[in-house]
């Protein structure tokens, strides 16, 4: 160490993901000296190269494949579509590509250094990286560590055989198998599917809880299961994996249906079953950051780690595992640095699950508010009543709120349907605005769009939205 | 579903379980009591917010007990008390995250940590900045305060606690100039050192630290608890007695015409559930006698050194329960007529003595009345029920020979009397004030009583 110099910084992050080079261009944005280190020759993390951004494309791709099947109720027949994989991945590829690019010119305008290696802590305030042109080693005034999580695979799964991929390898597409197996049915797990389900594989989703995507409102899950279900041959839920191994090019998958035993076949088995953070080989050890039973890091209100010049962003911090809430914990970690009082404390993390129909929340969900005893009204509007929705038939969707009785604001927005990912956006500015349903039913929105829905949901609230008819509100009630 | 001690009403974040109505095991239906909390001023019936099984209860009659806090665990449905002790694992945990879906038992990897997606707000962590903690919180504490982000962060970075700042938007929406007003207020309250409600046992000089004396040494004794309604009468009266300066100004009214109208109408009025009192009559006249004088329909701001003058009449009715006294509101006494206001008050005082009065019908009085005509008393001085500047008593009307026209005739005569907060009004005022007041009695006619 004492013969090589090391380089000074303000501030180093470490990893190039959705938190990571937010963290590192704010930071240079707001004046500070910031290295930015990455392991992988592409910039953007997980998020970039095997999360968001791939998983949406091969939906867009799919949803084209649905659309044209269906259009044929509009008198617009399309023949069988040809899928040529390899081209369909290399599409993929200028994608991110065209994506990275963009960070690596943002990183160079704003004086960024990006330096590519592995990270690794000597001390609180000293990070070695192993880069191709030999050790660097870094002195920092602060930290933030942005290096995010994998896929789980559980060592019973671990077979060592290609045919039992994480959503890291099916994003590859090396092959539509005949038969496949999605271990889990979660987001990721359902979202993937759907993708291959489209494409042509004949699907089982297998769930251990007793309905997919848990966490969302049972009432916003069902059209998504409902689809989902002439979508994929078979959605199990309360069914658990026992067992695998390869049998010849398949895998021999034993499960256990509602107590049931089965042995089954399939080419290819997707297991999401959660991620894990990436922890191991940063030399954690070697500063005072301290990790909760599962391995990640734990963090104050404020992104601070139990080590006072290291904070922790995104997926390793814990938390919900989206690439959003690593956006917004990185401009709370900066700021922080920087001396503003930010906090984590009562921040909106929406949700988007982009199965077809997309499902997506924000605030207080109804079961929670029952699970917390916290009294609500709730208010929904079939999308069966939108114009919008029913011009390109797809009326399968629910607009809902969730709202506190009291003081009539917005505490929850929940919507499943075509596109309710670009809708929920409006539910979380409500949420933070401390909107009422007033406000929202007076907020004139577009015709014919689906945004329109939630206004109607607000109206529907007071028992007067044109296009449903509900008993109405007695405003004296309580 | 845990059940939770909602929000009592404004001001009151918490209370004494005075009754549990239930107990494991049994099966309640939604809204059904569940069990009964007697805070500063009222004893309010806590319902099931579901139907389900009682799984498990978590407080003891006596106990004392905060908003939010839990009181016991429902099982809804059916679902057996088992279920209802499994953790809500599923709905926690994994809000866009596809942890905890484990298809296999024997799996060994950590699933992600759960947390909920919006941590619950805490009303007040750590120290509050100075000057707040009198100031009552304002907003449910089941949600992040109604504020924009960038009000929030500003509100962060100045220290305060939106929690307590009242919204004058939608909602209880809190703006910019919110803000502003309570900052400046806590900053006033500041400079004058003293905090926004003098908390009456507080205020240095005026009480000295109790002291117990042992009476039974003169002779037997018998000892009483005092209620949660006896001790806040108790902080309330002396902080009346020892903020307001007191004058009474005495009269006598002529009832003699007002008592007919009340014979010919007691019956019909009792036929709908009215009942028509001399209080009835008294709502009437010292409506249209503040319209005239304003500055006793008034409260005192000293904060901001003003006199905020109400431009609506909510009265409030001295009511005798067996615990004490309670005060429960009249709204809008000027909009009504004389039979809704008995009706109104009938109601009123029974479920006052019932004491199933909720927080919120005590508060935003404007003027009290207090009528002890009823149990026989004649000349007393009220209290003034602060923030209000002045109360009415009645007194019993009592037949006296009165000059009338040079002749001697037979009259009743009510003695009234009103106490009044000096620092907003002088003798002056008051004078003005029952002389018009005692007008006004005599202006209730017949037409005004008719139903």
């Amino acid at each position: 160490m004492e013969n090589v110099k090391s380089i000074k910084t303000e501030i180093v992050v470490l990893g190039a993901g959705p938190g990571g080079y937010a963290a590192a261009f704010y930071a240079a944005d707001k004046g500070k000296k910031v290295i930015m280190v990455e392991q992988e020759k592409r910039l953007g993390g997980v998020c970039l190269n095997r999360g968001c951004i791939p998983s949406k494309a091969y939906l867009h791709a799919a949803k084209l494949v649905a659309e044209a099947e269906e259009s044929s109720i509009r008198g617009i027949h399309f023949a069988k579509p040809r899928i040529d994989l390899n081209e369909m991945r290399a599409w993929k590829e200028t994608i991110l590509d065209k994506l990275a690019g963009g960070i690596t010119g943002l990183a160079k305008r704003r004086n960024v250094e990006v330096m590519q290696g592995r990270g690794y802590f000597e001390d609180s305030t000293t990070l070695r990286v192993e880069t191709s042109g030999g050790q660097q080693f870094i002195t920092f005034d602060q930290a933030i560590i942005a290096v995010g999580s994998k896929a789980a695979m559980p060592g019973a799964f671990d077979l060592g055989n290609p045919r039992v991929m994480t959503s890291t390898e099916a994003l590859e597409l090396e092959e539509i198998p005949k038969d496949l197996l999605v271990v889990g049915g979660g987001y990721i797990g359902m979202e993937l599917g759907t993708v291959y389900a489209t494409l042509g594989s004949s699907t089982v989703v297998v769930e251990a809880l007793d309905g997919i995507l848990a966490g969302a409102d049972p009432d916003l899950a069902r059209p998504v299961a409902q689809r989902a279900a002439k979508l994929f041959r078979e959605i199990r839920v309360k069914t658990k994996v026992v067992k695998m191994a390869t049998a010849g090019k398949q895998i021999k998958v034993n499960l256990e249906v509602n107590g049931e035993k089965k042995e089954e076949l399939y080419d290819r088995v997707l297991v999401s079953v959660g991620r894990v953070p990436n922890c191991a080989d940063l030399g954690l050890e070697n500063t005072r950051v301290q990790r909760d039973e599962k391995g990640f890091i734990t963090v104050d209100d404020h992104q601070r780690t139990a080590d006072p010049s290291i904070f922790a962003i995104g997926d390793v911090a814990g938390g919900v595992l989206l690439a959003h809430k690593a956006s917004k914990e990185a401009r709370i970690a900066v700021e922080v640095i920087t001396g503003e009082m930010s906090t984590s404390d009562d921040i909106i993390i929406p949700a988007v699950v982009f199965t077809d129909p997309e499902l997506a929340w924000c605030g207080l969900t109804e079961s929670e508010a029952k699970q917390k005893g916290i009294n609500v009204e709730v208010s929904k509007f079939p999308w069966s009543a939108s114009g919008r929705a029913l011009s390109f038939d797809r009326t399968d969707g629910m607009t809902k709120l969730v709202i506190d009785p009291e003081s009539e604001r917005i505490l929850g927005v929940g919507i499943v349907g075509s596109g309710a990912g670009e809708l929920i956006g409006e539910g979380v500015l409500a949420i933070e605005m401390g909107a009422t349903a007033k406000d929202l039913a007076e907020s004139v929105h577009p015709h014919p769009t689906l945004s329109e829905t939630l206004s109607e949901c607000a109206e529907a609230f007071y028992g007067y939205a044109t296009n449903t008819y509900s008993r109405k509100k007695t405003t004296t009630e309580q | 579903m845990d059940v939770r001690l909602p929000r009592l009403g404004e001001g009151a974040d918490s209370g004494v379980i005075a009754t549990v109505f239930v107990k494991v095991g049994d099966l309640v239906k939604k809204d059904q009591p569940v069990l009964e909390i007697e805070s500063e001023k009222a004893v309010a019936t806590i319902p099931a917010p579901a139907a389900g099984t009682v799984t498990k209860i978590l407080v003891k009659e006596g106990e004392e007990i905060k908003v939010g806090g839990l009181i016991l665990v429902l099982s809804e449905n059916g679902a057996g008390a088992a279920a209802a002790s499994a953790p809500p694992h599923a709905i926690d945990a994994s809000v866009g995250d596809d942890a905890d879906e484990h298809p296999s038992i024997d799996v060994q990897v950590p699933p992600p940590a759960p947390q909920p997606a919006a941590p619950a707000a805490p009303v007040a962590s750590g120290p509050l900045p100075a000057g707040q903690s009198g100031f009552p919180v304002v907003h449910p504490a089941s949600a992040p305060p109604p504020a924009s982000p960038s009000l929030r962060k500003i509100a962060r970075e100045l220290g305060i606690d939106l929690y307590r700042v009242p919204g004058s938007e939608r909602g209880g929406r809190i703006v910019m100039s919110d803000l502003r007003a309570y900052v400046q207020k806590i900053q006033k309250l500041a400079l004058e050192g003293r905090p926004p409600v003098p908390p009456a046992v507080s205020v240095p000089g005026v009480k000295p630290t109790p002291v117990s004396i042992d009476f039974a040494q003169w002779g037997p004794v018998t000892k009483q608890k005092m209620s949660i309604l006896r001790k806040s009468i108790s902080r309330k009266m002396v902080e009346s007695w020892s903020t307001v300066p007191h004058i009474a100004q005495f009269e006598e009214v002529d009832v003699t015409d007002l008592l007919a109208l009340r014979k010919k109408y007691a019956a019909p009025y009792q036929a709908k559930n009215a009942h028509l009192t001399l209080t009835s009559f008294a709502l009437r006249a010292v409506v249209a006698a503040l319209k005239k004088h304003p500055s006793f329909n008034a409260s005192i701001d000293e904060a901001a050194g003003e006199i905020v003058l109400k431009n609506y009449y909510n009265i409030g009715v001295a009511v005798d329960t067996e615990q004490g006294l309670i005060v429960p509101v009249l709204r809008e006494v000027d909009k009504k007529s004389i039979f809704q206001l008995s009706a109104e008050l009938a109601a009123l005082a029974e479920r006052t003595r019932a004491r199933k009065v909720a927080l919120e019908e005590m508060q935003g009085g404007t003027f009290t009345i207090s009528n002890q005509g009823g149990i026989g008393g004649a000349y007393f001085t009220p209290i003034v029920n602060t923030p209000e500047v002045a109360i009415l008593g009645m007194g019993r009307g009592v037949v006296k020979p009165v000059v009338e026209e040079g002749k001697i005739v037979q009259r009743t005569m009510m003695p009234i009397v009103l106490s009044y907060d000096h620092r907003v009004n002088d003798g002056a005022n008051a004078a003005r004030f029952i002389v018009d007041l005692v007008k006004e009695f005599g202006n209730i006619k017949d037409a005004d009583v008719k139903i």
